[in-house]
C-alpha cells in the first residue's frame, strides 16, 4: 500500500513537471515571438518621432533627446502642401480600398453560393479556373495589363485598380464561402421555400446571415490586399491627384536623400486603419476559417 | 459528391451526343449567371496577359528597337535562359527564398497557434500584436526592415556593440552568404501570422472530447499531440503551406527594396530577376520566356493547390 | 595633363563656333553666349547678375501667352528630401507658368529619380505617354533612337544651342538630331568632413588630391577613428551608383569606351584595359583590403551615405552642393542640443574639387535632365499640343528658371542663367557653390548609346558587387563586364 500510495503522486508530479516544461517553453517562445513581432515596430515609432537630424545618428538614440511631432503634424496639416498630399491619398486608398471590398463581396457570395449548390456542366473546372488567379505574380502582368487597361479606357482612374485588386481577394473569398455554404444544409433553404420563399429570398434570408463570419472574413483579407498593394498602383496611374498610399510615401526619398523620420512617420499612419479594421474584425476572420475553410 | 460523379455525369451524357451536354448547359444557363461575374474579371485580368507574354517569349527585343519591332526567333529566349549560369543561380536563390520562408513561418506560426490555444490573462491582447505585422503593407515593412539591418547604422548593430558582443556591427544584407537569410526573416515577420491565424482556426476544430478520452488513457502531451491534433490538422496545414509557398514564389518587394537583387545576385530570386530583365535591361522577350517557364512552375505548385483547396469535395465524392 | 589640355582645346573650339553662330544667329535673344573658355569661379562670379531676361516676353514670342491648348507633363521633381529651397522653386514655377499662360490647361506629374525611367518605359509600351517629360540624362538618347521622341532643339523655343553647354548637347544628339533641350547641368563634388580629417591626423583643408590619395586616405580614418573613410557606393538599379564610380574610372583613364576623349566613338569596350581594372582595384582595395568603406555600400545608394556622413561616421563622399542645403534645412527642424550638433557638422562641411588619376586626369559625370517633346502616336490621346509643349520648355530653359530650378545643387542648362541676379544671390548664399561650377569643365558625359542605362545602372553596378563581395577577382569582374557590354553591343 504504500508504495503505491507514494508512486501515485510521484507521477502526478512529474507529470506535472512536464506538463510545466511545456508551458514554459510555450511562455518563453511567445515572449521570443513578441519581441520579433513588436521590435521593429517599436522602432519605427521611435524614428518617427525624431527630427531628420537626430535620426541619422550614430550610436542611435534610443530614445530621442528631443521627441518631436513635427512629422506628424506635416503629414497631417491640411495647410501644406505635404499634408494635402498625404490627406489626398489616404482618401484614394481608402475609395479604391472601399470600393474593391464591395464588389469582391458582390462578386464572390453568388460565385461561391453557385459553386456550393449547383451542379451546372463546367462547374469544377470553373472553379480550379477562379482559384488559379494566384498563381499568377503581378510583375509579369504588369505591361500587358497595362496595355490592356488603356485600351479599355481604364489607365489613369481607380477604375484599372480595383478591377485589378478585385481578382487578388477572389481566390480565396470564393474558397471560404463556399466552405460556409457547403456546411449550410440545403434543407434550411428548402424549409423556407416550402414556405413559400423564392430561391433568391431564402439565399438572402437564411444563407446570408449564416454566412456573416465568412463575408466579413473576405471583405477584411480584399481590403487589407487593396490598401497594402503597391507595384500596380505604381505602374497604372501617373497623376498625382490619384496616387494610393504606398505609392505616395515614394516622396520620403529623393535622388539623394531620404526623410527617414517622415517615412516612418507615413508608413505607421499608412498601417493604423488596417490595423484598427483588422484588430476589430478578427475574430469574425478565424470564426470563417473555422468555421468555413478548415471545418471538415 | 462533386468532382467523381460530376465528371462521370459528363462522359454519360457525352456518349449520346453533344447536344445533351449543350441541353445540360442550356438547362443550367441560369446558374451561370452567378459566377458570370467572377469570371469576367479573372479572365479580362489573366487571359489577355498570358497570351501577350507567350507570345512575346518567342520574339528577340533589342534594347534599341521598339517593342513593335521585335522580330522572331522560336525557342531561342528559352536555350539562352537555360543555358545561362544566373538562371540556375536565381533558381537556386528562389527554392531556399520559397522552401526557407514557407516552412520556418508555417513552423513559428504554427507553434504560436499551439502557445496561444491555452486561455491566459493577455491572450487577446498578445495575438492582437502578433498579427500586425501581417497586416502592414510589404512596401513599408522593408524600409523599416532595411533601416533595422543597416551595415554601418542599424539598430541590431548598434546593440551588439553596444552590449560588447561584437566589435562592429555584423553584416547581414550587404554579403552574399547572409543576405537571402536576412531577407527570409523579413518575410517571414510578415507572414508567420498567417500560418497562425490559419492553425488557430485548425485548432479549434480538434474535438475536445477525443483530447479528453485520450488523456484519461493515459496519453501525454506530446501523444496527444501527435497521435489527435496534428491528424486533425493535416488538411489546412498543407492548404496553409501552399498559400505560404505560391506567395512566396511571386513575393517581389522585399528583396527589391531592400536589396535590390544584389550584392553580387546573391538575393535575386526569380521575380526580381524578371522585373530587372524587363525593366532594367528591356529584354522582353527572355523576360517573358522566364514568365511562361514561371507559369509552368506554378502550375505544378497549383495543382496540388487546387488539390488541397478541394480535398474536402474528393474526400466526400469517394466516399 | 592631357585630359585638361584636350578639355580646354574642345572648349575653345566650340567657343570658336558659338562666336560665329551667335554673330550669323537670328536668336530670338540675340545674346552672346557666356565665354567658355575663360570657365574659372572668378569668371562666372563676374559675370553672374549682368544681364537681365523678361521671359514671359521670350517666350510670348513662342508661343503667345493667350495660347489655348492642353499640356501633359512628366518630370523627375523633387521631394521631401530635397532641400525646401528647391521645393519653393518648383511650386513657383508651376504657379507661375499658369500665371503666364493662363489658358493652358497643365497636368504635370512628378516622379522620383528612380521611378522615373520605368514608368515612362511602360507608358511607351501602352502608348500612354505624356506630350512632354523631364528626364534624366542617361535616358534621353534610349528614347530618341527608339523613335518616341520629337526632333527638338533650342531654337525651336526661342534660345541658340550656343547658348547651352556643349557636353549637354552631346547627351540630347542621336545620329545628328539634337532630340531635347538641358535643363540643368550637374557636376558633383568632393565634399569631406574637416574635424575627422584633423581627428585622423590628415590636413582639415585639403582634400586627396589622387584617387590613390583617397585609398590612403580613407585607410587611416578608419584606422585612426573606426569609422568610413570614404563613402562609396555600389547598389544595382540605383541610378547614383555610376555617379559615383565613374569619375573614379575614368580618372585612371579607364572607360567603358572611349567616351572619355573628346569625339568618342563608342566602338571599343575599355572596361577590362589596365587602367579600368586599376580603377576597380582601388575600391576593392577601400571595400575588401582595407574594409575602410560603408560596409552597406552594396545595397546603399547615396540617400543611405548622406545620414552616414551626417553622424560624423563618414569622412568625405562624392556629392552634390544641394547637400549643403540640406544639411541646412536638417538643422532648422532639429531641435534641443541636436541643433548645435548639426551646426558643427554643417562647420566642418568642406567642398573640393573631385581627385584626379595617378596621371592628373580629372573627371566628373556630366550630368543633369534634359526635357523633350514625344511623338503623338506615343502619347495618351494621340495628340501633342506642341505650342504648350514649347510653351513650358521654353520657360524652364529660360536663363531665369533654369536657374532657379537648379539652385540648391546643379548648373543651369541655359548658360545666360549664369548672368542672373539669381545666380549672384546663390554665389552669396551658398557657400561652395563654385565648386561645382569649376567641376563643370571636367564633366564627362555617359556615353549617348541607347545602352548606356543598363550599362551603368546594372553592368557596372554587378561588376562593382562581383569583385567586392568576392564572388570573382577583381580581372574577372572587370572582363566579365566588358564582356557583358559587348554582347549587348552587339545585339544580344
Amino acid at each position: 500500500m504504500s508504495t503505491i500510495a507514494q508512486t501515485a503522486p510521484r507521477a502526478q508530479a512529474r507529470r506535472r513537471m512536464r506538463v510545466d516544461g511545456w508551458r514554459w517553453a510555450g511562455r518563453i517562445f511567445l515572449v521570443f515571438m513578441l519581441l520579433y513581432t513588436a521590435l521593429p515596430m517599436i522602432w519605427m515609432l521611435i524614428t518617427s518621432i525624431k527630427s531628420g537630424f537626430a535620426a541619422t545618428q550614430f550610436p542611435p538614440q534610443w530614445w530621442p533627446d528631443e521627441p518631436t511631432l513635427a512629422s506628424y503634424q506635416k503629414l497631417l496639416d491640411p495647410q501644406n502642401s505635404v499634408g494635402q498630399d498625404f490627406l489626398r491619398f489616404f482618401w484614394n486608398s481608402l475609395f479604391v480600398s472601399t470600393v474593391t471590398t464591395i464588389l469582391s463581396v458582390i462578386v464572390a457570395v453568388p460565385a461561391a453560393y453557385a459553386f456550393s449548390r449547383f451542379s451546372f456542366p463546367g462547374r469544377n473546372f470553373l472553379f480550379f479556373a477562379v482559384l488559379l488567379r494566384n498563381m499568377f505574380p503581378a510583375v509579369i502582368f504588369l505591361v500587358p495589363l497595362f496595355i490592356l487597361m488603356r485600351a479599355i479606357g481604364l489607365i489613369n482612374t481607380h477604375g484599372s485598380l480595383i478591377l485589378t485588386y478585385l481578382t487578388f481577394g477572389l481566390p480565396l473569398a470564393i474558397w471560404l464561402l463556399k466552405g460556409f455554404y457547403d456546411n449550410i444544409p440545403v434543407q434550411l433553404e428548402q424549409a423556407a421555400r416550402i414556405d413559400g420563399a423564392t430561391r433568391f429570398q431564402a439565399f438572402v434570408m437564411i444563407v446570408m446571415p449564416l454566412s456573416t463570419p465568412g463575408i466579413i472574413a473576405t471583405a477584411i483579407y480584399s481590403f487589407i490586399g487593396a490598401w497594402n498593394e503597391y507595384i500596380y498602383a505604381y505602374t497604372f496611374l501617373s497623376k498625382n491627384e490619384q496616387l494610393t498610399l504606398p505609392v505616395g510615401i515614394q516622396r520620403f526619398f529623393s535622388e539623394n536623400t531620404t526623410d527617414f523620420p517622415g517615412l516612418m512617420a507615413a508608413s505607421f499612419m499608412m498601417s493604423v486603419p488596417v490595423v484598427v479594421l483588422f484588430l476589430v474584425l478578427q475574430r469574425y476572420f478565424v470564426r470563417a476559417l473555422t468555421e468555413g475553410a478548415v471545418k471538415h | 459528391m462533386t468532382i467523381v460523379t460530376g465528371k462521370a455525369e459528363a462522359r454519360r451524357r457525352v456518349q449520346p451526343g453533344r447536344s445533351g451536354a449543350l441541353r445540360r448547359i442550356w438547362q443550367h444557363r441560369a446558374d451561370y449567371a452567378y459566377v458570370l461575374p467572377a469570371i469576367a474579371v479573372m479572365l479580362i485580368v489573366i487571359a489577355y496577359p498570358i497570351y501577350y507574354t507567350v507570345e512575346l517569349s518567342f520574339f528577340k527585343t533589342p534594347p534599341g528597337l521598339q517593342l513593335r519591332d521585335k522580330t522572331f526567333i522560336g525557342l531561342d529566349n528559352y536555350t539562352t535562359i537555360l543555358t545561362s549560369q544566373v538562371f540556375w543561380k536565381v533558381t537556386w536563390n528562389t527554392l531556399i527564398w520559397t522552401l526557407g520562408s514557407t516552412f520556418i513561418s508555417f513552423v513559428l506560426g504554427f507553434a504560436t497557434a499551439l502557445a496561444l490555444h491555452r486561455d491566459f490573462i493577455g491572450r487577446g491582447v498578445l495575438r492582437a500584436v502578433l498579427i500586425i505585422p501581417w497586416v502592414i503593407s510589404a512596401v513599408a515593412a522593408s524600409y523599416i526592415w532595411k533601416w533595422i539591418y543597416h551595415s554601418d547604422f542599424g539598430i541590431i548593430g548598434a546593440v551588439l556593440v553596444g552590449l560588447g558582443l561584437a566589435d562592429q556591427p555584423p553584416n547581414f544584407i550587404d554579403n552574399v552568404s547572409t543576405v537571402l537569410p536576412s531577407l527570409i526573416v523579413v518575410n517571414i515577420w510578415r507572414e508567420f501570422p498567417f500560418a497562425m491565424i490559419m492553425m488557430m482556426a485548425g485548432l479549434q476544430t480538434v474535438p475536445d472530447q477525443l483530447l479528453r478520452a485520450a488523456k484519461v488513457d493515459g496519453a501525454n502531451a506530446w501523444q496527444r499531440f501527435w497521435h489527435v491534433t496534428f491528424p486533425h490538422l493535416r488538411n489546412v496545414s498543407v492548404v496553409t503551406m501552399l498559400l505560404l509557398a505560391v506567395a512566396n514564389f511571386n513575393s517581389f518587394i522585399i528583396p527589391w527594396i531592400m536589396t535590390g537583387g544584389g550584392p553580387s545576385n546573391a538575393s535575386h530570386i526569380w521575380i526580381t530577376h524578371i522585373y530587372e530583365l524587363a525593366f532594367g535591361r528591356q529584354r522582353w522577350g527572355v523576360a517573358s520566356a522566364y514568365s511562361v517557364l514561371l507559369f509552368l512552375t506554378l502550375m505544378t505548385l497549383g495543382y496540388f493547390y487546387v488539390r488541397a483547396l478541394s480535398g474536402n469535395e474528393r474526400k466526400e465524392g469517394s466516399a | 595633363m592631357t585630359r585638361i589640355a584636350l578639355g580646354s582645346a574642345v572648349l575653345r573650339g566650340t567657343v570658336a563656333t558659338a562666336l560665329i553662330a551667335s554673330l550669323t544667329s537670328t536668336s530670338a535673344l540675340g545674346a552672346p553666349p557666356v565665354d567658355l573658355s575663360k570657365w574659372s569661379p572668378e569668371y562666372v562670379r563676374s559675370i553672374a547678375g549682368t544681364q537681365d531676361f523678361d521671359t514671359a516676353a521670350d517666350c510670348a514670342k513662342v508661343t503667345p501667352l493667350d495660347y489655348k491648348g492642353r499640356l501633359t507633363f512628366w518630370y523627375q521633381g523633387v521631394f521631401e528630401g530635397d532641400p525646401d529651397l528647391l521645393r519653393q522653386y518648383y511650386k513657383d514655377f508651376f504657379e507661375t507658368f499658369r500665371k503666364t499662360y493662363p489658358n493652358i490647361q497643365l497636368e504635370e506629374q512628378a516622379l522620383t529619380y528612380n521611378d522615373l525611367l520605368d514608368k515612362f518605359r511602360t507608358a511607351l509600351l501602352g502608348n500612354a505617354a505624356p506630350m512632354a517629360v523631364r528626364l534624366q540624362i542617361l535616358g534621353g538618347t534610349e528614347f530618341a533612337s527608339k523613335g518616341y521622341l520629337q526632333p527638338l532643339k533650342p531654337e525651336d523655343v526661342g534660345y541658340s544651342t550656343e547658348d547651352f553647354w556643349p557636353g549637354a548637347m552631346k547627351a540630347v544628339t542621336w545620329e545628328g538630331v539634337t532630340y531635347g533641350i538641358p535643363t540643368n547641368n550637374e557636376t558633383m563634388a568632393f565634399i569631406w568632413n574637416a574635424d575627422i580629417f584633423k581627428r585622423a591626423g590628415l590636413d582639415p583643408n585639403k582634400p586627396p588630391a589622387t584617387w590613390d590619395d583617397v585609398v590612403k586616405y580613407s585607410k587611416q580614418i578608419h584606422d585612426k577613428l573606426g569609422i568610413a573613410g570614404y563613402g562609396l557606393v555600389a547598389r544595382k538599379n540605383a541610378g547614383n551608383t555610376p555617379y559615383r564610380f565613374m569619375p573614379q574610372l575614368w580618372a585612371y583613364g579607364g572607360g567603358v569606351f572611349d567616351e572619355a576623349t573628346p569625339n568618342p566613338t563608342y566602338e571599343q569596350v575599355q572596361l577590362d584595359s589596365p587602367q579600368s581594372k586599376a580603377a576597380l582595384q582601388a575600391s576593392y582595395d577601400m571595400y575588401v583590403r582595407d574594409k575602410s568603406v560603408p560596409v552597406s555600400a552594396l545595397t546603399n545608394q547615396q540617400a543611405d551615405n548622406q545620414p552616414l556622413f551626417v553622424a560624423g561616421q563618414l569622412g568625405m563622399m562624392i556629392s552634390h552642393p544641394s547637400d549643403y542645403n540640406v544639411m541646412l534645412d536638417l538643422q532648422k527642424k532639429a531641435t534641443g542640443t541636436d541643433k548645435d550638433k548639426a551646426q558643427t557638422v554643417i562647420d566642418n562641411m568642406r567642398y573640393g574639387l573631385i581627385p584626379t588619376g595617378p596621371d592628373g586626369k580629372r573627371a566628373v559625370v556630366f550630368g543633369g535632365s534634359n526635357i523633350h517633346i514625344l511623338k503623338p502616336e506615343y502619347v495618351e490621346g494621340g495628340k501633342v499640343d506642341e505650342p504648350a509643349a514649347k510653351a513650358i520648355i521654353c520657360m524652364w530653359t529660360s536663363p531665369e528658371w533654369s536657374l532657379k530650378m537648379a539652385y540648391a545643387g546643379s548648373n543651369p542648362g541655359n548658360l545666360n542663367g549664369f548672368k542672373t541676379k539669381w545666380m549672384k544671390e546663390r554665389l552669396d548664399n551658398i557657400k561652395f557653390l563654385d565648386v561645382t561650377t569649376s567641376m563643370l569643365p571636367y564633366g564627362i558625359p555617359f556615353p549617348a548609346l541607347p545602352q548606356a542605362p543598363e550599362i551603368m545602372n546594372i553592368i557596372i553596378p554587378d561588376m562593382l558587387q562581383n569583385a567586392l563581395t568576392g564572388a570573382m577577382t577583381v580581372d574577372q569582374a572587370a572582363d566579365d563586364a566588358a564582356k557583358r557590354v559587348r554582347e549587348l553591343m552587339g545585339g544580344l
